[in-house]
């Protein structure tokens, strides 16, 4: 069966905008509305274009809309849609006009590149090479490793669980206070993407560490160079990993 | 044939499966619980794990075998497998995204841990105290009351006689004693109004079920028990459920619209607190988080969300802040000290701005400002005994650097009234100021961040000890032009022209 070419450029429009709306219902990350009308725009010309590419699909189109005015058989079609379109278009112009105010969105970048070297607990880390020096215990010794491991995990119910998560889900007893919400380590986007030295740098340097495209403002993620030891911080790092069952990043890959 | 006999054997398996499985594995609990649950609830559960300093309430001690939240009747302290399973499982109520038991850090582990895990867990913490099976059923819901305009009148009377010396007048938990559980730690009674800091939940049944059982541990008691001086009826007790149930009230609940929207006024902003206009403007509530990000750290907040209305004209702006607090604290005075924990302080609350309204979305940092980008802060306190209530302006780069200023100067009024658990106070000032580069500077249509703050005096809040939230929007709402209707109107017109034309170009 043939689609009629006028249903077929209904169709291909609603489905572009349900793309374009798609980020804001599944991923609560809307694309903003003024952007949306920008991106429809384009589509609606590139879906014109194509489909009016040919003589023949230039008739499929217009075919339809010409018998509509011009045969007499059809005037009460006519009459309707011809109320509908103006009351359409008043309707969404009101729409576009009508003040919202909802709270501005707010763009930020959730890992954005660290610097190469990082000062903290009166050093100088280098963290283009920053290894973690309990990460080679592993397989080294691991009865001493699940001790340390341990131990993070005590830094980790004693300083992040209330923001974190006692599942590590960034879903802590007071994590619905921030926005954004504490990282969660359980999701592929976050830990299992990073390199331990990335961890080590964010975790000493807090929200005011990042830079201006993550939004340091409004990270609640505290400075724990002020609350913890190098080593903690390292130890942290491992439980981390351990609890959730991913791997850092190396630097091989 | 077959097929007929089949069925009932395969699920006669199945049931004697789940009673198999209902039993549930200690050995398989331990291991998980040394993975997921040590952590708080103590190594050899005695409620003392490395987190449990940082928690109010504390972690349940299991060695002790008493458990809260239970079905079993008051003179029965084995709770039900099942009572044990639903607290683990969790989910029954929530604050946000928080699923776990409201009000608490006992999170949510249905979503984690499977069925059999859970079951597992009942069987390996009732171990750690050598609990068996109870001897008495829980109890049932037979004689339910439903819910009426009548079971509601006559559950408030019997609330005001049996449950206001601990819950307060209007059930906001502001009662007038001092609470402590078993086991020395402070306990607050539940504030009725917010439903969702429920443990459980405020379904009327489950209300009924506290209030017959009570709340072992703690100073909840059993209105069941015949041999207490509060004894109720069975049907006493469903109309008390029936009026708690009542009693919540949704707007003090924060929803995803994090704007408040000052509305315009023409003429005079209402002068007093109680000025009925204020249900006029639009209230929105905000979460409050205890300050856990910067020395000195405070762990055991009481305070959990404050509501704000707003109101400008062309001179001014006018914000009303409300917020629950239990204990109205006035330092000196000795009725509120007998309720205070530890030294007792004033009652504050503070609003924050950026001194200069961001144009891009960069702000000060949401903790008192930064080194670049100073804030504005108007900071109310309740009074002592024999000083009044005051108010005080501050500019604030970061903790460290904070400058006072002149408040008679910078024209910024503000005054309180506590009534029955809640705080309202009033704060004003003119959209514009002499320093302009001093004093956040409000326009009309410009979304600009603010934030809040709150002490509770007699829960040893000062200083850096307190309740916050991050930055929100103030929206000083414009009316709406004329020009909103005008132009859809119009686009309309000449659409429908267009239109004319194309037919009348058709019949050419
Ligand atoms: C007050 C709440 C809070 C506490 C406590 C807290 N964090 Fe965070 N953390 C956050 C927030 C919010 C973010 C997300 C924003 C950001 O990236 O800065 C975050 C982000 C992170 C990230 C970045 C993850 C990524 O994918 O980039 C790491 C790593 C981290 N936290 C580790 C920790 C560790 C380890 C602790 C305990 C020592 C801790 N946090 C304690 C709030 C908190
Ligand atoms: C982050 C800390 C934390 C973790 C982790 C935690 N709990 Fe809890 N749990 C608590 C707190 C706090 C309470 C007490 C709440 C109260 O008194 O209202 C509690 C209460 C309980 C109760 C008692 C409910 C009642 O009716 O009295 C049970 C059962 C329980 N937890 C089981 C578990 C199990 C099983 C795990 C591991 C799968 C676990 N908890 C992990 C903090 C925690
Ligand atoms: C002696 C003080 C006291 C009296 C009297 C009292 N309560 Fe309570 N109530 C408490 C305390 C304390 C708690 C909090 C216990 C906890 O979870 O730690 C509480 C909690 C509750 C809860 C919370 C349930 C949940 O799921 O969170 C309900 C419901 C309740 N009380 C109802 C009542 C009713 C109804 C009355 C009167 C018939 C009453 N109480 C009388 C002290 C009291």
């Amino acid at each position: 069966m043939k689609i009629p070419r006028l249903l077929l450029f209904v169709i291909l429009v609603a489905i572009s905008y349900f793309i374009f709306k798609a980020p804001g219902i599944f991923l609560k990350q809307p694309i903003p509305s003024s952007l949306i009308v920008m991106y429809m725009f384009f589509a609606v010309v590139t879906i014109l274009l194509w489909m009016t590419s040919t003589e023949e699909g230039m008739q499929g189109l217009v075919g339809p809309i010409k018998a509509m005015i011009e045969d007499p058989s059809k005037k009460t079609l006519r009459n309707i849609v011809f109320l509908i379109v103006p009351l359409l278009a008043g309707g969404i112009t009101y729409m576009q006009l009508r003040p919202t105010y909802e709270a501005p969105v707010e763009l930020r970048s959730i890992h954005p590149a660290p610097p190469s070297t990082v000062k903290v607990f009166g050093k100088t880390f280098n963290l283009m090479t920053l290894e973690n020096p309990y990460r080679k215990v592993e397989k080294e010794d691991p009865a001493k490793f699940a001790q340390l491991v341990k131990e993070g995990g005590e830094v980790y119910f004693k300083n992040c669980f209330y923001c974190h998560g006692d599942k590590l889900d960034g879903r802590g007893h007071y994590a619905h206070g921030f926005n954004p919400l504490p990282a969660n380590f359980t999701d592929i986007g976050t830990i299992a993407q990073l390199q331990e030295s990335f961890l080590f740098w964010r975790i000493a340097t807090g929200g005011p560490g990042l830079p201006k495209e993550g939004a340091p403002w409004i990270s609640a993620m505290p400075i724990w160079e002020n609350f913890l030891t190098e080593d903690e911080v390292w130890k942290v790092i491992l439980f981390l990993y351990n609890y959730t069952g991913y791997v850092p990043r190396s630097w091989a890959k | 044939m077959k097929r007929k006999l089949l069925l009932p054997v395969v699920l006669s398996l199945i049931i004697s499966a789940q009673a198999i499985a209902a039993q549930g594995n200690k050995e398989n609990g331990k291991a998980i619980y040394d993975k997921k649950c040590w952590w708080c609830h103590g190594e050899k559960g005695g409620g003392d794990g490395p987190a449990a300093k940082f928690l109010n309430p504390p972690p349940r001690d299991f060695t002790a075998g008493w458990y809260k939240f239970k079905t079993t009747p008051f003179d029965e302290i084995t709770p039900a497998d099942a009572d044990i399973f639903r607290m683990i499982s969790g989910g029954m109520n929530h604050v946000s995204i928080w699923r776990g038991m409201s009000g608490t850090s006992m999170p949510n582990w249905g979503d984690v841990l499977k069925e059999q895990e859970r079951l597992d867990l009942v069987a390996y913490i009732k171990s750690l105290s050598g609990l068996e099976q109870p001897q008495k059923p829980s109890i049932d819901y037979k004689n339910q009351v439903k819910s009426s305009k009548e079971s509601i009148e006559k559950g408030k009377e019997i609330f005001k006689k049996m449950c206001t010396e601990c819950h307060g007048e209007e059930g906001k938990g502001d009662g007038t004693k001092k609470l402590k559980d078993d086991l020395g730690f402070r306990t607050w009674p539940r504030n009725f109004t917010k439903p969702w800091t429920f443990r459980v939940n405020n379904d009327p049944k489950e209300i009924y079920t506290r209030i017959s059982n009570g709340i072992p541990g703690t100073q909840m008691p059993s209105f069941a028990d015949p041999s207490s001086k509060k004894t109720l009826s069975d049907e006493e007790r469903w109309h008390v459920a029936n009026y708690v149930a009542s009693l919540g009230n949704d707007v003090k609940k924060a929803k995803d619209d994090t704007v408040l929207k000052a509305i315009r006024l023409i003429g005079e902003l209402p002068d007093k607190i109680d000025d009925p206009k204020w249900n006029e403007a639009e209230p929105t509530s905000f979460w409050f988080i205890p300050q856990i990000i910067a020395k000195e750290r405070f762990f055991t907040p009481s305070l959990d969300s404050i509501t704000a209305r707003a109101f400008y004209n062309d001179k001014e702006i006018s914000i009303l802040l409300e917020w629950d607090d239990r204990t109205k604290s006035i330092p000196g005075d000795e009725k509120a000290k007998e309720i205070a924990e530890g030294d007792m302080l004033e009652d504050s609350v503070a609003v924050q701005f950026p001194v200069i309204i961001p144009e891009e979305m960069e702000k000060p940092y949401f903790g008192m400002g930064d080194s670049a980008k100073p804030v504005n802060i108007w900071q109310w306190r309740s009074g002592k005994k024999d000083s009044p209530e005051s108010v005080k302006l501050m500019n604030a780069n970061g903790f460290q650097k904070i400058e006072q200023r002149d408040v008679a100067k910078a024209g910024l009024k503000a005054t309180g009234v506590y009534n029955n658990g809640t705080w309202r106070v009033v704060m004003k000032r003119a959209l514009s100021t002499e320093e302009k580069d001093k004093d956040t500077q409000f326009v009309e249509g410009k979304y600009t961040p603010i934030a809040f703050a709150a002490w509770d005096g007699s829960n040893g809040e000062s200083g850096s000890k307190h309740v916050m939230t991050t930055w929100y929007w103030l929206l000083l709402k414009p009316a709406t032009s004329k020009s909103t209707y005008i132009i859809p109107l119009i686009v309309a017109l000449i659409v429908f022209g267009g239109e004319l034309l194309l037919v009348r170009a058709s019949r050419k």
